[in-house]
């Protein structure tokens, strides 16, 4: 996974939510059918997909899918 | 063509386009309309991609679904528990799609399981569900120890948690008729024992924790809505339990790993309890039953039980075995001549299941799917009750294709590991094994040698007088209960209404003052068919109403129908009936008998259009249902051939009208 649109597929393939760019880089309000329920599998798979633990404590404070991504990425 | 150049072929269909095409109708917003397709496409994919489709389904609609398949059965399903439990309504979903049918999850609350249970007018009961997960893990117990603890508080933490789980049985059972409350185990982490740094305190905490396990299994014995899902063999098959930082920040105690795991058990039982019973295990000889191909190596060299990979067949032999002794019948689907397979099969010293084990060997070149379809046929089942077992993925992606009601069960090129791959669904789980499913195999030997006998006469009626067929009548009694549901929720093609009752609701019928459950039992010179049929009647004044005629699909068309029918008309004309009425529901396999009442002396009096269905649950209706009605001027005799022995009430002194 190396850059947003690598995110968004997996977050369409992985989680069946289908968003934009830009809808990543807003709040999670912006994301058609957002449940904070998805942000515990969103952290199952990120954390298969680049092999590294998240502080999951910090991924339920993020405000959009953009901020989780960059906690998964580290950039 | 070689064995081994058919399986190096591309298999019809692969998982990335089932993965694809999936993808498609979710996008495309056709899923519902394409729902009878998600089953098939679903048998394609692995255990990881089945559960992201569940993400795709739960977004589904049900109504929608309803709307285009109405008769897809649609079981309500309430979810309730300690934590958080959003990751079972996806899982749920999928387990149920891959079953053809629509999961329709209700997910409670957090940590509302005490109120939902324990309240009869709470939410949860008001909305009927016909199953209720109540999901219990460690932390319900966990988080209400003092800090700090000892071994006696969660000895008294875990005594209140268990009188909750009780009491929520007995409720259940008042406020939820015909429903099934399932309840699991609670995983002991080892987060909690090892705080006790004594080992003998430790001891005692392992004591405790199992005991109350064992009262939650215990639990079904009393209470027969009950079911207790033992998550134990799944955390020893290497699920974890849960990921500790999911549980504490997010309230989540059992991993998703494990949930997934819960409902695919759950999924059987959904199945179970929609009639999708599975009876005949098929399986493919090289590479499934033995190593080595037969036909290239002979019967020297096919590993059957000697050597590394040998005994690792064997395991699977005998547990092929171990299933026929529970009423699983056994067929052989090859593709061989058929007397090498006859010879390894008779003569082989190590094969630990043999010839007489299999009510059919296909050994033949045909098509595989043609060979399912023929034993299904020969067996008088349904193709849809067989579970396929095969190491080709083109033979089973052709079986799929062609039937995709069968299930396909891949076994891989590591023989060690078939009995998991056969294993891993419980395709054959039953809430209750009855004597008739022990003496499966054995009723459908005599059945072969029936058809034999059938061969040596000209005319049906001479071989029916020669069967000698017996008929018995009678109330049920309460060791029959079990068997009466049994037939009604495994029959589907003589089954005129395909109501499906659970124990319970047939106690419930049998205590009735105004109704009467009626066992049908059979038996010929072959042997004893046992407890083959139900006759379901209704009083409601001078009409005698029959709710359901079932007769298992080994004993049609020997008159035995005929005579329990002739009776019940007889006895409601000396009772003072002034008529019968009989009701026929089409389903997707009842077609046979549509016309059972109107051959029987009945008349039509009205089709009514399709209602909603009043069974547990609130069941989807199928289409137009039609009810007819006996006079009772003209009662048909029982058929001659038959020797019958009716008594229709339990009273104590001579009934008998033979």
């Amino acid at each position: 996974m190396n850059s947003i649109d690598d995110f968004v597929v997996l977050l369409r393939d992985e989680l069946a939510l289908s968003v934009t760019p830009e809808q990543v880089r807003q709040g999670f309000d912006a994301v058609p059918s957002w449940d904070s329920v998805h942000l515990l599998s969103l952290c199952t798979v990120l954390e298969r997909e680049t092999g590294r633990p998240l502080a999951l404590s910090e991924v339920l404070e993020a405000p959009s899918l953009e901020a989780v991504y960059r906690l998964a990425t580290g950039s | 063509m070689t064995q081994e150049a058919v399986r190096r072929q591309e298999p019809p269909s692969a998982p990335a386009d089932a993965w694809a095409r999936l993808v498609e109708l979710h996008e495309a917003g056709e899923l519902a309309a394409h729902y009878p397709r998600v089953r098939e496409l679903l048998a394609e994919l692995d255990d990881a991609a089945v559960l992201r489709a569940g993400n795709l389904l739960a977004r589904l609609d049900p109504q929608q679904v309803l709307a285009a398949h109405p008769g897809t059965p649609a079981p309500g399903i309430a979810v309730t528990g300690h934590g958080t439990l959003s990751a079972l309504r996806p899982a749920l979903v999928a387990q149920a799609a891959r079953h053809g049918l629509l999961a329709r999850v209700e997910l409670s609350d957090f940590d509302s399981w005490v109120f939902d249970l324990l309240t009869p007018d709470s939410d949860l009961y008001a909305a009927r569900p016909q199953f209720a997960l109540c999901v219990l893990d460690a932390e319900v117990v966990a988080g209400e120890l003092p800090v700090p603890w000892s071994v006696a508080d969660a000895e008294r933490v875990l005594a209140a948690k268990l009188a909750l789980v009780e009491r929520a049985a007995e409720v259940f059972a008042q406020a939820a008729p015909g429903g099934t409350l399932v309840l699991n185990t609670l995983p002991l982490p080892r987060e909690l024992t090892a705080q006790l740094v004594d080992l003998r305190s430790r001891a005692r905490l392992g004591v405790l924790w199992r005991e109350a396990n064992v009262r939650l299994l215990r639990l079904p014995e009393r209470w027969s809505q009950v079911v207790t899902v033992d998550l134990d063999p799944l955390l020893a098959a290497g699920l974890p339990a849960r990921d500790v930082r999911q549980s504490v920040y997010a309230k989540a105690h059992l991993s998703a790993e494990l949930l997934a795991g819960y409902a695919r058990e759950v999924g059987h039982l959904l199945r179970q309890a929609a009639g999708g019973g599975k009876k005949v295990l098929a399986l493919d000889l090289d590479g499934t039953l033995w190593g080595g191909v037969l036909g290239e190596v002979g019967p020297e060299g096919i590993e059957v039980s000697e050597g590394y990979r040998g005994e690792a067949f064997q395991r699977f032999q005998k547990v092929v075995r171990q299933l026929a002794a529970q009423g699983v019948l056994p067929a052989v689907v090859s593709k061989n001549d058929l007397e090498p397979v006859l010879k390894v099969l008779r003569e082989h010293p190590g094969l630990a299941v043999r010839d007489e084990d299999f009510l059919q060997v296909r050994a033949n070149w045909a098509p595989k799917h043609e060979n399912l379809a023929a034993i299904a046929r020969e067996l008088n089942l349904s193709v849809d009750s067989v579970v396929f077992v095969d190491d080709s993925s083109f033979e089973r992606g052709l079986v799929r294709r062609e039937l995709p009601g069968v299930a396909v069960v891949a076994v891989g090129e590591e023989p060690a590991r078939h009995v998991e791959d056969l294993l891993r669904d419980g395709w054959f789980d039953v809430r209750e094994l009855t004597a008739e499913d022990r003496a499966r195999p054995e009723r459908y030997k005599e059945e072969r040698a029936r058809q034999d006998f059938l061969d040596t006469f000209d005319s049906l009626e001479g071989y029916l007088r020669e069967l000698g067929v017996s008929v018995t009548l009678a109330p049920a009694a309460a060791e029959q209960i079990p068997r009466v549901s049994q037939i009604t929720l495994r029959t589907n093609q003589f089954n005129l209404t395909t109501q499906r009752l659970q124990p319970a609701d047939v106690e419930a019928l049998a205590q009735s003052p105004d109704a009467q459950v009626l066992t049908i039992a059979s038996a010929d010179r072959f042997g004893d068919n046992g407890l083959v049929g139900a006759v379901l009647l209704r009083r409601a004044g001078d009409t005698v109403h029959v709710d359901n005629f079932l007769l298992s699909c080994r004993v049609f068309s020997r008159g035995i129908e005929q005579a329990a029918l002739a009776t019940v008309l007889a006895d409601a004309r000396a009772t003072g009936a002034r008529r019968v009425v009989g009701r026929y529901v089409p389903s997707a396999k009842n077609g046979k008998v549509a016309d059972f009442y109107l051959r029987s002396g009945f008349v039509p009096v009205a089709g009514r259009d399709g209602e909603p269905g009043d069974g547990p649950g609130g069941e989807q209706a199928g289409p137009a249902e039609a009810v007819f009605e006996h006079d009772l001027a003209d009662v048909p005799p029982p058929p001659a051939h038959i020797r019958l022995t009716a008594r229709l009430r339990p009273a104590p002194e001579g009934n008998e009208t033979a």
